[in-house]
This record gives C-alpha cells, structure tokens and sequence, in this order.
C-alpha cells in the first residue's frame, strides 16, 4: 500500500463529509443555518482539494484551494452583512 | 515509515474533528449551537490536514512550494474563520434568530439598546 493511498483516502472521506453538511445547507430553517453549512462544507472542499493536490501531484489544485477560502470569507461576511441590516427573508 | 505514521495521525486527527463538526451541524438544535459545532471544523480539521499536507509537501515530495501554499491556506482559514463566525452570528442575532432556550445573560441586546 502506497503512502499516496492514505492522501486520496482521507481526500474522499473530507469530501464525503462536505456532502454531509450540505444536508444542513438544504434543510436549515434559518439562513444562518445554511450559512454556517456552507461555510463548513467551503472548509471541507478546501482540505479535500489540498488532499487531491499532493495525491496527484499537480499544483493548480493549491491555488484553487486558496481562492476557495478567501471567497469563503468574502461570502460569509457578506451575508452577515445582509442579515444584520436588510431583514427580507429569514 | 515513522514520517507516514506522523502524517497519517495529523490527518486522521483533522478527519476526527471534520466529523465531529458536521455531526454536530447536522444534530444541534439551534443556529448558534450549530454555528459552535462548525468552528471545530475549522479550526482543529484545518490544522490537521494543513501541518500534515505541510509535512507530506516537504518530506515526502521536496517541494517547498507547495507545503509554503499549504501552510497560508492554514493560517488563512485560522485567522478568518472567527471574523466570519463573528458576522454571522451577530447577523442572525440582529436578524431576530433566538437560541433554543431563554438567554441567561444578553449583553449585545442590553448594549443595543
């Protein structure tokens, strides 16, 4: 058993957890629910594609990783923004 | 050998924590509580994987440019992940969401006032 099987493993249990979290992303009575689901799935993505990256060997994957985060935080703040000034929909 | 077994328990530790964090997404019963349960993913599941990919990109494959990608994909996620958890929560208070429960104490809304 190769080192690189335990990397593409643990990639696809990360991955597998993003999958979870989306369940909350779908079903959460409040946006704050699905707020923090996505965030934690953005999170999840972002280790599994670190993962893929070193299993693979290619390092586009790193940079697109930390787009991934940085996006993260843009939107989170974002809709932090959106609830605490303008209540249309909670 | 003992370089695998190091990595693979920074990794499996970093697994440990990312599951616990969506069970506790999927289980909690308010926002807040979920919104607790999702630091841990952040926080703990992210250094694992990031000082365990740090150390694979080193030793293991010699490229110092990617354990230095890893290492501020880490310390990012570290540092701005509380800012976000922040504005989220202070957003759903100020959006009228509750905790379960009665609020013992209520410190933004008696200084909001």
């Amino acid at each position: 058993m190769n080192m690189t099987t335990d990397l593409i493993i643990f990639a696809v249990l990360f991955a597998a957890f993003a999958a979870l979290s989306l369940i909350r992303l779908v079903k959460g009575p409040t946006s704050a629910d699905r707020m923090v689901a996505g965030d934690a799935a953005d999170i999840l993505v972002c280790c599994a594609m670190i993962l893929f990256s070193l299993y693979s060997g290619r390092g586009i994957y790193l940079d697109i990783a930390v787009i991934c985060a940085l996006l993260g935080l843009v939107d989170t703040l974002l809709v932090g923004r959106f609830l605490e000034k303008g209540r249309r929909d909670r | 050998m003992a370089l695998r077994i190091v990595i693979d328990a920074l990794l499996g530790l970093g697994a440990f924590f990312a599951l616990t964090g969506t069970l506790g997404i999927l289980r909690m019963p308010d926002a807040f509580s979920r919104m607790q349960a999702s630091t841990c993913v952040a926080t703990l599941g992210m250094l694992g994987v990031a000082i365990g990919g740090v150390l694979y990109a080193a030793c293991v494959m010699g490229s110092a440019g990617a354990a230095v990608k890893i290492g501020v994909i880490g310390l990012l996620v570290l540092v701005t992940n509380p800012v976000g958890s922040h504005a989220i929560a202070k957003g759903a208070y100020k959006a009228g969401i509750r905790p379960e429960k009665p609020m013992e104490t209520d410190d933004l809304g008696r200084d909001s006032e």
